[in-house]
């Protein structure tokens, strides 16, 4: 068994400009992974501003000076490569993999679009790019049973003015209030060098790697003053808040929900094996008590998962749908009533066995191809500035004791602190 | 001062492509398929039976489903408990799935966990208990799972769609998973029955992992023991009906502030002499980011989040399906334009640099997409369905690298439907049907289901 969770070299430089470039070769097969953390997400935006580092996301595959509007993406399927981007309260990040033979493409594709966006960036753009999102919203959040219950669960869970109080989706209103000018001012803050990490995983050379960004990002001007994402208090914030939502919905549905410890922390590790306990697989608490048991919540709808954030005291969170004829009370009391046994009783150490072992699995999954290793060395090197912090989650993970689970239960599941989030049938309730 | 390069670099020399050897080993009855991925941690085992929904009858479609999930309801040496705890204190779940060619159980695992885990895969697909009242149950629970799932936009459009392209008399022309009522409906004798014709073959086990770690043979006599007769064959391709008329049928979604479009027609089967240049053409349409389709409805008109157009090819027929959400207000147009889309490829065929993202991007795949153990079981379970030789994948990607512009416009011509196809739109019906009814694009009916 592998000591470290990251047994492949990981080499590291950092331009001139301050861009952090990470390289972690693997020949075995012709891919190679390109990723870039910028540090903005949707913490970072200021009220009235809700939702811009999402629409960002959108806008830099819109063409920039070099790379006309849809071009980045034909050049990178129509070489073979998939590529995404994807925006979270913490950072927004970008990342192809492609045959490898086209790195280089790569690499000038993210360079025009961290330093040549803005004198591209056009009405006609920002509009359709806005209608898109709006569709997005309704796709994910709208149209769909229980869709909105993330935007619903974060304002209970942080308060006004704290950083993840407000949903990465953000405001349809403050992006249509928004001027073309106000976008270009958002990309020159945080779309600099050295707010940035650049990873690229797999089949090439640290060295060459090195050269390439130097050629490429070397020249690109390091940003300004950037204005810091706010700290958020959560003193004075507590109390068990609860919520009860009407809506066309099959079934009552209950969230519970926790904030914990930001990720990174061992008592972060320690939460992330009590989810699992509580919540993953046929064998956890939830499934076994509540699903099975007491046949109380639907099968395949009970989980139990930590939130990855790591600049807030990250949220675990707890969810069931009921079966036919249980009340949402009935169903809610049940969830909160293993939670509180959780607490009071602590886990036994097959709990903690079965646990580890379905962590292990899954990180191995996660790093078993080269996109998966770009993203977490990224993720490490903006978050932790070490990407050789990366091989630390699993043992962090394997080292987590009953001890330890029992302690976080006590400190950060207590009844008092406790979010709950209700869905109701609009049938039931009318 | 920011200094970019304005010229795209040149691509370097690729190195050959290569698919891991595959490594087939009769054991017990069964075949072992297995592919070699020299120092990974994980393996992966996938046991494949020739059962899937395609051998269900009609009027018991879902009973692969739900026999599935009962498979874990504990076998005759430990309860579903203690099952659950052993299985997952290796590291992983019992992942089950059903498609219209296969059934199969995955167990995914560090590779030095990799023979107990086979084991306990083993005794819950040969050995399961199979209570009446545990199969009841979980009768009921699949039931409500579907009910459930049915509240969210798609199944039901799919399922509308899937009847008027089959006709409800065929097992296809039936969602795949069954639906509410006739999961509802399933006896414990359908389930038992269902073990009872279709489990008892040996099928074949797709391992990947490093091989110089793993002993296939002890897997596969583990897989295997109990076995007894092999499957009947699955049967010819059933005859391509394809219709002479369009229609619209809307499933009604009151308060819906998307519509959800599943438009399509029938297709030939996997097998058919046409699936590179086919599925190259589907590509070009709806495939990749910048398809017709999607520029046209997203990047255009901002009409959706997304849209694309695939087949969906089985053994036995195929379809071919666009799908999307678009916002209430623009359902007609964006009909109308997705429409246009599908008629202009099927009249006019591809051009040059629309193929050759196409191409390159699917061939590029084969390696971007093939990376960790459980893609490649993915590929050799493609294998085994459709009877490919070892070398398929290289040879795929070589017909792939040289289809020409002739040959997917010739296919287009010939596969895509655009006069015949049904059009189904899951939305306000209220809100939508005169605008429909105003397209002229076919006749349209508004359905509850």
């Amino acid at each position: 068994m592998s000591e470290t969770g990251y047994p492949w070299p990981i080499e590291t430089t950092r331009l001139a400009n301050g861009l952090r470039v990470v390289v972690s070769p693997d020949r075995t097969a012709p891919v190679v992974a390109v990723n870039l953390w910028y540090d903005v997400g949707s913490r970072h935006e200021p009220e009235g501003q809700t939702g811009f580092a999402h629409l960002f996301e959108h806008l830099m595959f819109e063409g920039s000076v070099n790379v006309p509007k849809t071009e980045h993406m034909r050049l990178v399927q129509g070489n073979g490569g998939s590529l995404n981007a994807t925006t979270n309260p913490d950072r927004t990040n970008y990342f192809e993999t492609l045959p490898a033979e086209h790195l280089e493409l790569a690499l000038w594709l993210e360079a025009d679009r961290m330093g040549g966006l803005v004198p591209a960036l056009v009405q006609e753009t920002l509009d359709n790019q806005r209608d898109v999102v709006k569709n997005e919203r309704r796709q994910r959040y709208e149209n769909v049973p229980y869709g909105d219950a993330w935007l619903r669960l974060l304002p209970l869970l942080y308060p006004e003015g704290h950083p993840y109080h407000h949903p990465t989706i953000g405001s349809m209103a403050d992006l249509n209030a928004a001027e073309l000018g106000t976008f270009q001012a958002f990309h020159r803050s945080y779309y600099a060098p050295d707010n940035a990490v650049l990873t690229v995983a797999g089949d090439a050379e640290p060295a060459e790697v090195f050269a390439l960004a130097e050629k490429y990002f070397g020249k690109l001007a390091a940003g300004g003053a950037r204005p810091a994402a706010p700290i958020g208090s959560l003193d004075s914030w507590a109390g068990p808040v609860s919520s009860v939502v009407a809506a066309e919905v099959p079934a009552p549905r209950v969230y519970l929900a926790h904030r914990t410890y930001p990720y990174g922390t061992p008592e972060y590790d320690a939460l992330t094996v009590l989810a699992t306990i509580l919540g993953q697989g046929r064998g956890s608490r939830l499934y076994r008590l509540l699903a099975d048991g007491a046949r109380l919540a639907q099968p395949d709808t009970v989980s139990a998962y930590g939130v990855d954030l790591a600049y807030a005291p990250a949220p675990l969170i707890a969810s069931a749908t009921a079966r036919p004829g249980v009340t949402a009370a009935r169903l809610g009391a049940a969830l909160a009533e293993v939670v509180d046994d959780l607490v009071a009783g602590g886990v036994t150490d097959a709990e903690l066995t079965r646990a580890k072992a379905l962590l292990e699995t899954e990180w191995w999954i996660g790093v078993a191809t080269v996109d998966g290793r770009a993203d977490l060395l990224s993720r490490y090197a903006t978050l932790f500035g070490d990407p050789a912090r990366v091989g630390t989650r699993l043992p962090g993970w394997r080292a987590v004791t009953a001890d330890a689970v029992a302690e976080v239960a006590r400190a950060v599941l207590r009844p008092e602190d406790r979010v709950t989030l209700v869905y109701e049938p609009m049938e039931a309730v009318a | 001062m920011t200094q970019l390069i304005a010229q795209r670099p040149e691509p370097g020399t690729p190195r050959p492509y290569r698919f891991p050897t595959v490594v087939r080993r009769d054991v017990a009855g069964g075949q072992v398929v297995a592919a070699d991925l020299p120092g990974h941690n994980l393996a992966v085992a996938s046991l494949l039976l020739d059962a899937g929904g395609g051998r269900e009858t009609t009027g018991v479609e879902g009973v692969a489903e739900v026999l599935a999930k009962a498979l874990e309801e504990g076998t005759t040496a430990r309860s579903a408990a203690d099952y659950a705890v052993a299985l997952e204190s290796l590291g992983t779940d019992l992942s089950l799935s059903v498609d219209w060619d296969s059934f199969s159980a995955t167990v995914q695992v560090p590779v030095a966990a990799l023979p107990a885990a086979v084991e306990l895969l083993a005794e819950a697909v040969r050995r399961p208990k199979l209570d009446p009242a545990d199969v009841t149950r979980v009768r009921d629970d699949e039931a409500e799972s579907l009910r459930l799932y049915w509240a969210n936009p798609g199944p039901r459009a799919d399922a509308v769609l899937r009847a008027d392209l089959f006709g409800g008399e065929v097992r296809h022309g039936r969602p795949l998973s069954g639906d509410p009522r006739s999961v509802a409906g399933l006896s414990v004798d359908d389930v038992l029955g269902f073990h009872r014709s279709w489990f008892a073959a040996p099928g074949t086990l797709l391992v990947v992992g490093d091989l110089s770690r793993i002993d296939l043979d002890a897997l596969g006599r583990a897989a295997f023991a109990g076995a007894t007769e092999a499957a009947a064959l699955a049967g010819e391709p059933f005859p391509v009906g394809a219709r002479a008329s369009r229609r619209i049928v809307i499933v009604d979604r009151p308060g819906s502030v998307q519509s959800t479009l599943r438009l399509g027609h029938t297709a030939p089967h996997r097998s058919h002499p046409d699936y590179v240049p086919m599925t190259l053409g589907a590509i070009v349409l709806g495939g990749a980011f910048t398809s017709r389709l999607n520029h046209l409805l997203r990047e255009v008109k901002g009409y959706t989040y997304g849209i694309r157009s695939e087949y969906g090819l089985s053994r036995r027929f195929g379809r071919f399906v666009v799908s999307a959400g678009v916002q209430t207000a623009v359902t007609a147009p964006a009909l109308v334009d997705a429409v246009g889309e599908i008629a202009r490829t099927q009249a006019e065929g591809v051009t040059e640099p629309e193929l050759a993202v196409a191409r390159d991007w699917r061939a590029g795949q084969l390696s971007v997409g093939l990376q960790s153990p459980r893609a490649y079981a993915g590929a050799l379970a493609t294998l085994v369905v459709h009877d490919l030789p070892d070398d398929y994948h290289a040879r795929l990607r070589e017909s792939l690298l040289h289809a020409t512009v002739e040959e997917v416009s010739a296919a287009t011509a010939a596969h895509l439907n655009p006069t015949g196809i049904t059009l189904v739109i899951e939305g306000d019906a209220e809100k939508i049907q005169n605008d429909l009814a105003a397209t002229d694009l076919g006749e349209v009916t508004v359905t509850a289901v």
